[in-house]
């Protein structure tokens, strides 16, 4: 935390930047907004726990006002975190050293839409589903539905290289992010031109994109758009085994079939999440698959899909499970009585591997978590030609806080260390922020060097969300 | 809700990672954390364990809140922020840690009867209603069509005598207590409930009408929930032009019409159709819905005390509404609610029209457009 009279100097300067309606020291507002969607935020709110909190949060209405705030706060040397929608589920927008929580939410501005190279100039405080909503109406999509959609901004979508359910026909964010404009934290304002490829050394808007608000705040960015498609259709198919569910999506995208969803749920996971509703059969696995594309394509896609799938003994479910998915798709995301009862904590590992190893990774992960007393169900998602995504869920329920956090901790470093282990990557899509900053280095191995230094020479005063990412740990 | 079920909501809410926050207008008005259901429910979380009691701000940013119930649209356990934020209110006013602006308004429905201040004497006494020989109807007009909106009274007197009732309108009306129910004073709603509750039962009539879905809402819910029975059927005037669409004109009026859905009338007391019916019989094209409607109606910004305390987000909130009707093309924004065309008129320029649903008949009806005063 800050002393009080460099706060009252950061406080007087920022205030004369952004408007003294736009800076809060209130202990209220400060807690109002320290909350972030990270299970452990949640279940330490539900024990009546205050979670870490800025000195102070500061709304700026624009880049410069950025510029401004981040020239201030490097001049004092005061901690910066950036803060989108604050949906992040990895700790990454906690202000752990206090300092000024910057909230990008009044940069909520759709800058144009350019119908010819089909994209959209964003502001970073633009809630997802409003950009959606946006763009829909003038026939176009962002492609990018992660289950956060309601909550979560542009900015944080990109500072955590964010992923959408139907990331295998549209991408990542980092897919289409073609643009980028952010501040370094001596309030250099740096602008990635918006280009649909380029050949004038590295792409430097990657370094940004992911960097966790550690080496910069994002402040705008040109996104990709999609036509809506004239048709979007879905398919069920049960097998007996991960095994024959993962040999089915590579020989789809084999063939050359690009779904724009690819949802492959473990027995556990199966039972779980269809069981009551359709007809799945004990210990099989469930295949979700949607198609998107001209009403020709789609019935091509699905036929070929469908050929594949039944020459390996798949049963054909027809497309209620998966519609009735797409439809509820942001209801596992609610709180219920069950998940926020007494000292229980779920979290999801959502992991990253090539085929040759993905079934390697799930089994090892599978068996350590369990063996720290998890209950673990799973869903291959995010798939691609070349590998894909593994949802590894958990829950425990513990009598107390203490043995809760720390089973909680325990359940996490098996988990990872086995993904390690075995050859997978951490994460796939919800970035590192604390859950996994412990685990960086290992994770990046030779390259976590690059990372440091990177970080030394954009941030040598650390003022930019210190902590995370294994970056910038302070005494 | 019990004070147990009460903690288990807010326990949930004050977990979820903030999945209605995007349709909440103060959310909108302000951009910030804190005016928003998640952040209603983690004040009234961290003060029911103890670990952080509702100070000053806490009071304010409860009172920062509309009670509009979108983000109940949105929830998927079906936590009611709107009433745990009434609920503690009250525990607020109890304290006498009430906004002074809300005390103030309070004392003058006491005084006057009426949330604006004007001489109750003259609430209705300039009405000239034609009697007729035919079934007796109560109108109970409510504070802003009488003292603000008063086309919207004349236009429903008018159109009630037109179908052959007789109108009964009574001085003794006084504020129905909805501003006071919503505010957190619930013991001075009640007076107010008991008085109107004594005078509407004495009077000899079928049924009481409304045209303000504040007071729709208390005489349904608010007034039999706590114990006082009105002896006849209330309805809104929506519902009873539903009920009697084949004796308005069909087709007549030749312009592109959207519709507002007032809190109070649509997620509250789940009327949105009979609104709909009545504006789709009366226009020659139709009705154009704005992106967001019925359940999912965005508020107009004017309820539950925000517009006394907070005037200028208030109107933000209108601002957005009356933005979103113009992108429907709509020559005529037509709402169901004094309160509500009052504040969507005063943030409506020449290019949308404004207009409550008796207006609208009135238009039809003379093939004259309103003369409504609005201030």
């Amino acid at each position: 935390m800050l002393d009080e009279k460099t706060k009252a100097e950061a406080v007087r300067r920022i205030s004369e930047v952004v408007g003294p309606e736009h800076v809060t020291v209130h202990e209220t507002d400060r807690v109002l907004n320290a909350h972030d969607a990270w299970p452990l935020s949640e279940a330490k709110i539900r024990a009546g726990e205050i979670l870490p909190l800025a000195d102070m949060v500061v709304f700026p209405n624009s880049t410069e006002e950025v510029s401004e705030v981040l020239k201030i706060a490097n001049d004092l040397r005061i901690p910066v975190v950036p803060v989108g929608g604050g949906a992040g589920t990895c700790g990454g927008t906690l202000p752990i050293y206090g300092g000024i929580q910057l909230d990008l939410k009044r940069m909520n501005r759709i800058i144009y839409i350019d119908d010819d190279s089909m994209t959209v100039r964003v502001q970073a405080g633009v809630v997802g589903i409003d950009l959606e909503e946006a763009v829909n109406k003038r026939g176009y999509t962002t492609g990018h539905t992660p289950t956060s959609l309601r909550a979560s901004n542009v900015g944080g979508f990109i500072a955590t290289r964010s992923g959408g359910s139907m990331s295998s026909l549209y991408g990542k964010i980092e897919d289409m992010t073609l643009g980028l404009q952010v501040v370094l934290a001596d309030g250099s304002i740096v602008e990635c031109k918006a280009v649909p490829r380029h050949s004038v050394g590295p792409d430097l808007k990657q370094l940004f994109i992911g960097s966790e608000g550690t080496l910069c705040v994002i402040t705008e960015a040109t996104l990709k758009l999609f036509p809506l498609p004239e048709e979007r259709r879905f398919r069920t198919i049960a097998f007996r085994d991960v095994h024959t569910g993962l040999e089915a999506i590579r020989h789809i995208f084999h063939r050359g079939v690009f779904p724009s969803v690819v949802r492959l749920y473990d027995p556990e996971d199966a039972a779980m999440s269809f069981s009551t509703r359709f007809p799945i059969d004990e210990g099989n696995c469930v295949l979700l698959l949607a198609f998107d594309g001209t009403v020709e394509q789609v019935r091509l896609d699905e036929q070929m899909t469908v050929e594949i799938c039944m020459g390996l003994d798949g049963k054909d479910l027809g497309q209620d499970p998966a519609r009735y998915w797409w439809e509820h798709r942001y209801d596992m995301y609610y709180p219920t009585k069950f998940t926020t009862a007494g000292y229980s904590i779920g979290d999801t590992i959502d992991i990253v591997a090539t085929y040759d190893r993905l079934e390697r990774v799930y089994y090892a992960m599978k068996e350590a978590m369990e063996a720290e007393g998890a209950f673990v169900l799973s869903h291959f998602s995010h798939m691609y030609p070349n590998g894909g995504s593994i949802y590894m869920i958990f829950f425990t329920s513990q009598p107390d806080a203490e043995s809760a956090w720390t089973t909680y901790r325990r359940i996490w470093d098996a988990g990872i260390k086995a993904c390690l282990r075995e050859g997978g990557t951490m994460s796939h899509q919800h970035g590192i922020g604390l859950t996994r900053s412990t685990y960086t280095a290992d994770e990046l191995g030779s390259s976590f060097e690059v990372l440091r230094r990177i970080k030394e020479v954009l941030d040598p005063n650390g003022i930019l969300n210190p902590g995370k990412m294994g970056l910038g740990v302070r005494e | 809700m019990n004070a147990d079920e009460m903690a288990e909501q807010v326990r949930m809410c004050a977990a979820c990672p903030k999945m209605c926050r995007h349709i909440c207008p103060t959310f909108f008005a302000w951009r910030s954390d804190s005016p928003t259901p998640h952040g209603r429910a983690l004040l009234v979380h961290y003060d029911n364990l103890g670990v952080r009691p509702l100070d000053e701000r806490a009071v304010e940013v409860l009172y920062q809140c509309l009670e509009c119930s979108h983000c109940l649209t949105w929830c998927v356990p079906g936590i009611d922020i709107a009433s745990i934020v009434e609920a503690v209110r009250e525990r607020i006013v109890a304290e006498e840690r009430a906004p002074p602006a809300i005390i103030k308004m309070a004392e003058t429905i006491e005084s006057c009867h009426n949330p604006y201040g004007e001489d109750h004497t003259h609430r209705n006494d300039w009405v000239t209603i034609e009697e007729t020989d035919g079934q007796g109807i109560v109108y109970f007009t409510g504070c802003t069509a009488a003292y603000r909106e008063t086309s919207i009274l004349t236009s429903t007197t008018k159109t009630l005598t037109g179908l052959g009732y007789n109108v009964i309108v009574t001085p003794d009306e006084w504020c129905c207590g909805s501003p006071l129910f919503r505010t957190g004073f619930k013991e001075l709603a009640l007076s107010q409930a008991r008085h109107n509750v004594n005078v509407l039962n004495s009077i000899e009539a079928e049924a009481i009408v409304v045209t303000c879905p504040g007071c729709y809402r208390v005489l349904t819910q608010d007034y039999p929930e706590n114990g006082l029975q009105l002896n006849k059927p209330v309805l809104h005037l929506s519902q009873l032009l539903a009920d009697r669409l084949d004796d308005l004109p069909k087709g007549v009026l030749h312009a592109r019409f959207t519709y507002h859905d007032p809190c109070h009338l649509g997620r509250h007391s789940g009327v949105y159709e009979p609104p709909r019916q009545v504006i789709t019989r009366l226009s020659a094209d139709g009705l154009v819905e704005m992106q967001r409607n019925r359940d999912n109606a965005m508020c107009c910004g004017n309820g539950a005390g925000l517009r006394t305390l907070f005037p200028e987000k208030s109107r933000e909130i209108g601002a957005e509404r009356v933005r979103q009707a113009v992108e429907t093309g709509a020559d005529y924004l037509v709402t169901a609610c004094p309160f509500c065309k009052n504040m969507l008129a005063s943030q409506s320029d020449n290019s949308l029209n404004v207009i409550d649903l008796p207006e609208l008949v009135q238009m039809a009806t003379s093939g004259k457009s309103p003369n409504g005063s609005t201030d």
